[in-house]
């Protein structure tokens, strides 16, 4: 097959792109150590929330030396606990689930970003650092109060932090 | 000076009327898809940029569901049907083989859509009991009336007859030409209706295996990973099923309009066999930050994705050669130079260079979008729609419009009703999808998520680095202000040309590849073989992610409720319904 | 098809595409350039990466 000098240069330029964003990727990954979202949050039945010791009180627990687990529940049309607090300078875990539809669940102004589909619960580890206030908001339609659906995630100063600061009524 | 000098050749409608006819009907289905949903995205792009306010923000989602859904199924796939039926009847130079089939499975696709649309369009009337509210994606457990479930099935059954419609065609033409190379425009309607028919698999399973019945109570549960899983093995494909048809018309046309000849036809062929394999097995870079998938299967479905930019890398050279060579055989002279040779006042040259070039930047977008990790940056925020108002909304878009100012002539014996016109609309398209799809791209770095009726929060304030958020929605209504503007020139421009006098001689033959069918192998040909793999790989990419989330979930889900996006469950309204029945017939025979 | 613009016609041996190449080639910078700002200084350089 006949094809042209410059054509065969920039078929392989293109293999170069492709294969240079690929690597970037897997540079990201493996170097940086960015994780996705996958099957590891385990499954749940959305029916039944209330029976489940993490989610029938959404809060967040010290899990280990400077490690907290925060469980939340997205349902329509808020975040539950609301604010999230955590202390600065700690490794927190996201465990999120739906009672109803799918949410998102998006820490505006960051790389936290993650799908919530009911009977299902998404695992998101994040160091966070300095004390800062973030919105949370849901970026999937879930109703016709979509739009008023958001949260907070409060990093507080670790001196000020307490367990069960937060109301979630 | 006129570009358009009478050619004195007959044209498609006096060799093959009723085949024009169909085509004609199927093009102006898709413009009354387009204008009516150009009224919604009007409606949302003022909206959500809170400039003016005309609905209640809840029955925004009912308007975005009509605007996905007019633009997305039914302009882009009528128009497909149409341009398809003209280019495999023309480049075989053979009618159909029966008329009425043609018409039948055009009228599925009319009863399909107008299923739908009632179902969408109900949700304005609460009292009708009847609505979708469920967006273009329809993710369970939002549930839309059966209403809207059925419409899609028909519709897509329609898309399906219409590709044996043109295989038939093509079988009847070989038995007479056995020897022969497929013609190209024939190759490329026929891998695309393959690539189309290995991707239904997984939207036939979600809508006809669980959904439909679902919403008639047949199912009181469902698995909404197993339900999305099953949309976006179509949902990716899709894409290309909006895209080929651009293709199509920039591979086979643009070169003739832009006075030259295609660079290579081989290369043509080795494209749309790569979007034939490669297309379906990606549809898991829709789903990167979804629980439920292992981050293998995300990574499997990001390699495939990047490869997948190859047969578009090559197009962009291909198409670019092309229009390079009319350039120059029209005189133009210099590494840049011959650019400005090229016949600019030709609203369907200008309009698919636009498009072209827009696709560039979109194809970008779709770049990042697939980079597995970067996708926690701009996931379902304003950067997808920004980025798919470059790919569908313009590369598509725009070069259906302007391909239409070129092969309305021929469909028609009638000549524009106003070339200036033509041009203004293609550039006012270019520049209001310029603002708005750059507003839409920055917006959606800072966090401003997408689908939302009113991205005004209360607890917070999005932080720009450039630019105020204010200015960022102002450019955004503007841009979609310009983008209406657009759309009601070109519906209206092709409606008045029905006023225009018929001509004859309006013909446009299309100029012989530089690199012919001969140039290349002929196991392109075989179209079993793309086939048969295409399949294979769906299998491989789709099995294993499929029976995981069968098994930890439930083919029927781990316990979830239907949450119906309507008034009353249709099954609660049935049973009374049957009552009053029952009890009017009792009164009567009594 | 040669219309009545055309001034020259040319075949496929005497034809080569030194204006696409120019163009490609001034792209293929462009994604480039915008890939690496785009990954290391938007995407890395934002907050509250997912990590392991």
């Amino acid at each position: 097959m006949n094809i042209h000098n410059y054509e065969k240069l920039w078929l392989v330029l293109s293999m170069v792109l492709i294969i240079g964003f690929i690597s970037t990727v897997v540079y990201g990954a493996t170097a940086v150590g960015i994780e996705m979202v996958n099957d590891e949050g385990g499954t749940i039945d959305s029916t039944a929330l209330e029976e489940d010791e993490r989610f029938s009180e959404p809060r967040v627990e010290k899990v280990g030396e400077n490690e907290y687990a925060a469980y939340v529940v997205a349902r329509q049309f808020i975040f539950e606990p609301d604010p999230i607090e955590v202390p600065a300078n700690s490794t927190v875990t996201f465990y999120v689930t739906s009672p109803d539809v799918i949410h998102g669940f998006e820490v505006v102004g960051t790389n936290a970003n993650g799908m919530v589909v009911p009977g299902e619960i998404t695992e998101l580890t994040v160091e966070v650092n300095e004390p800062k206030e973030y919105g949370i908001l849901c970026n999937e339609y879930c109703g016709g109060g979509h739009h008023t659906m958001e949260g907070k995630l409060i990093v507080v100063p670790e001196d000020e932090f307490e367990l069960g600061g937060q109301s979630d009524e | 000076m006129s570009e358009q000098l009478e050619s004195g050749a007959p044209t498609f409608l006096d060799k093959f009327p009723d085949e024009a006819a169909v085509v004609r009907a199927a093009l102006w289905s898709s413009f009354i898809a387009l204008a009516l949903g150009a009224v919604f995205g009007l409606i949302q792009a003022l909206h959500r940029t809170n400039v003016l306010r005309l609905i209640d923000s809840t029955d925004y989602y009912t308007v975005l569901t009509a605007h996905g859904v007019l633009m997305v199924i039914s302009f882009t796939i009528f128009f497909l049907v149409g341009l398809f039926t003209w280019a495999t009847v023309r480049s075989l130079d053979r009618e159909v083989v029966d008329i009425r089939y043609t018409w039948t499975w055009y009228g599925l696709m009319v009863a399909g859509t107008l299923m739908a649309v009632v179902a969408i369009l109900g949700g304005f009337v609460p009292s009708l009991n009847i609505s979708a509210d469920v967006l273009y994606t329809f993710y369970a457990p939002m549930q839309a009336h059966p209403l809207f479930y059925g419409g899609l099935a028909i519709f897509l059954i329609g898309t399906w007859l219409a590709g044996a419609d043109w295989f038939r065609t093509w079988w009847a033409w070989k038995a007479d030409n056995p020897d022969e190379r497929i013609p190209l425009q024939t190759f490329m309607v026929l891998t695309t209706m393959m690539m189309w028919y290995v991707a239904s698999i997984g939207i036939t399973i979600a809508v006809v295996g669980f959904l439909l019945p679902w919403s008639l109570g047949i199912f009181d549960q469902i698995n909404p990973l197993l339900t999305r899983t099953l949309f976006w093995f179509w949902g990716h494909p899709v894409v290309y099923f909006w895209l080929m048809p651009a293709y199509l018309l920039w591979y086979t046309v643009l070169p003739t309009v832009a006075g030259g000849r295609l660079f290579s036809d081989p290369l043509g062929r080795v494209v749309f066999v790569l979007f034939l394999l490669l297309s379906t097995p990606v549809g898991i870079h829709h789903q990167y930050v979804d629980p439920g998938i292992a981050e293998g299967f995300k990574t499997i479905a990001m390699t495939n994705t990047m490869f997948l930019l190859l047969p578009s890398f090559l197009t962009a050279f291909t198409v670019v050669a092309s229009v390079e060579h009319g350039a120059r055989q029209r005189g133009g002279t210099g590494l840049f130079g011959w650019l400005r040779a090229l016949p600019w006042r030709d609203p369907a040259f200008t309009g698919m260079m636009l498009a072209g070039l827009m696709f560039a930047a979109g194809g970008f977008s779709g770049m990042i979008n697939a980079g597995m990790n970067i996708n926690y940056l701009i996931h379902n925020t304003l950067w997808v729609p920004g980025h798919f108002h470059l790919t569908v909304g313009t590369a598509v878009a725009l070069t259906l419009m302007a391909a239409t100012y070129w092969l309305w002539p021929q469909l028609t014996n009638r000549r524009l009703y106003s070339r200036p016109i033509g041009l203004a609309q293609v550039v006012i398209w270019f520049v209001g999808m310029g603002l708005m799809s750059n507003a839409m791209h920055v917006m959606g770095l800072f966090g401003v998520p997408r689908r939302t009726a009113e991205p005004q929060y209360e607890g917070f304030e999005f932080v720009t680095s450039f630019g105020s958020i204010t200015e960022l929605r102002l450019q955004l209504a503007i841009g979609g202000t310009l983008l209406f503007i657009s759309t009601m020139l070109f519906v209206i421009n092709i409606a008045l040309t029905s006023g225009s006098p018929k001509l004859s001689g309006l013909g446009e033959p299309l100029s012989e590849p530089l690199s012919t069918a001969d140039d290349s192998p002929e196991i392109l040909d075989n179209l079993k073989l793309w086939f048969g793999i295409a399949f294979v790989l769906v299998i491989l990419a789709y099995a294993l992610p499929l029976a995981s989330i069968i098994s930890r979930g439930g083919i029927l889900g781990p316990g979830v409720d239907p949450v119906p996006m309507i008034v009353e469950p249709v099954v609660a309204t049935i049973e009374p319904t049957l009552g009053r029945l029952a009890a009017a017939a009792g009164s009567v025979v009594a | 098809m040669s219309g009545e613009n055309t001034v020259r016609e040319i075949g496929h041996d005497e034809f080569d595409p030194k204006g696409t190449l120019a163009l490609i080639l001034i792209y293929f910078g462009v994604l480039s350039v915008m890939w690496v700002f785009m990954y290391f200084v938007e995407f890395l350089g934002n907050d509250l990466t997912v990590l392991v």
